[in-house]
């Protein structure tokens, strides 16, 4: 009966791995369940079964959770501004030994905000992905524009920061390239479409 | 009437045990077990992770009759509502009609 209840125990600390909301929910239930169980069952049997529907259950339900969570759109603004503001400063100091740093926050922070972006928008239908071919023109022709405004700012480059600009460059035509050709498709399946229905 | 999808595994043996009637978690548990012979045994888990999915899917609803428990929790009960008894009978006509199928064109089997 000792050994029931340290099973019991064990599995009510178990049980805090669910999300807060399930474990609220159904915690006391959970455990009435498993007591049940051991009441009827040998407790190795119940043990493991409950040890393998743990490992099943906390990542399903921990998904679960984070497919319902409320959006929040400060994180991409945050990480939005900090881009921006690393394109100012190395535009404004002008200085080449500062246009490395700045323009490594400003990728890095850019990236950040639109990964934060991508997870904070609201749950829709699934769209095909040649509907975002204007994000990558977008994209591209920023890069390409912000580029230039750093380069005429700053003038004459080093070696090491002429390299970094020519594959930013690169990375900006290839967007734009990327964005015109998925923009060409997407134009296609559309008309493909109005012409099916 | 648009088809529905069919229901995961779990949801479709939670529905078909609560048509008898409403029963708590435990009760539902073993009631899939002797439905499936055996073959499906949910843990705690899995079964009230279902039960969530079911309610929020307003196929099954929590009932207001709860009995005492022997150490004193109170149990939750479930049942089937409305839309839900008439998805688990639909689920029932689609497995019917599976096995009728399935039946006609195994060689030497004549459909039940």
């Amino acid at each position: 009966m000792s050994g029931h209840r340290r099973t019991l125990g064990a599995y009510r600390l178990a049980i805090r791995l669910y999300p807060k909301r399930f474990r609220e929910e159904y915690g006391p239930d959970l455990a009435g369940l498993l007591a049940d169980q051991l009441r009827d069952e040998p407790a190795w049997r119940v043990v493991a079964r409950s040890a393998v529907d743990l490992a099943l259950t906390v990542p399903t339900r921990h998904l679960e959770a984070r497919m319902a969570r409320t959006p929040t759109s400060l994180v991409p603004v945050i990480f939005g501004a900090v881009a921006l503001s690393a394109v100012v400063v190395a535009i404004v100091v002008g200085h080449p030994g500062v246009l490395l740093g700045c323009l490594a926050v400003a990728v890095v922070a850019g990236a950040l905000a639109l990964a934060a972006a991508h997870r904070a928008r609201p749950l829709t239908e699934p769209r095909p992905t040649t509907h975002n071919w204007w994000k990558l023109l977008a994209g591209g022709a920023a890069v390409l524009v912000a580029l230039i405004a750093i380069t005429t700012a700053t003038g004459e480059l080093p070696e090491g920061a002429w390299f970094v600009a020519m594959v930013t460059g690169l990375a900006g035509v290839m967007l734009i390239g990327a964005g015109i050709v998925l923009g060409i498709a997407h134009l296609a399946s559309r008309a493909n479409r109005g012409t099916v229905a | 009437m648009p088809k529905s999808k069919s229901l995961p595994a779990a949801s479709l043996y939670i529905v078909l045990a609560l048509l008898d009637g409403e029963l708590h978690g435990y009760a539902v548990m073993r009631r899939v077990e002797e439905l499936s012979d055996g073959a499906v045994r949910m843990g705690p888990g899995t079964l009230y992770g279902t039960l969530d999915r079911l309610v929020a899917g307003g196929l099954i609803q929590e009932t207001s009759d709860r009995s005492p428990r022997a150490d004193g929790e109170r149990r939750r009960y479930y049942e089937l509502t409305a839309g839900g008894r008439a998805r688990a009978v639909d689920e029932l006509t689609r497995l019917r009609s599976l096995v009728h199928r399935t039946a006609m064109h195994l060689p030497g089997a004549a459909p039940a």
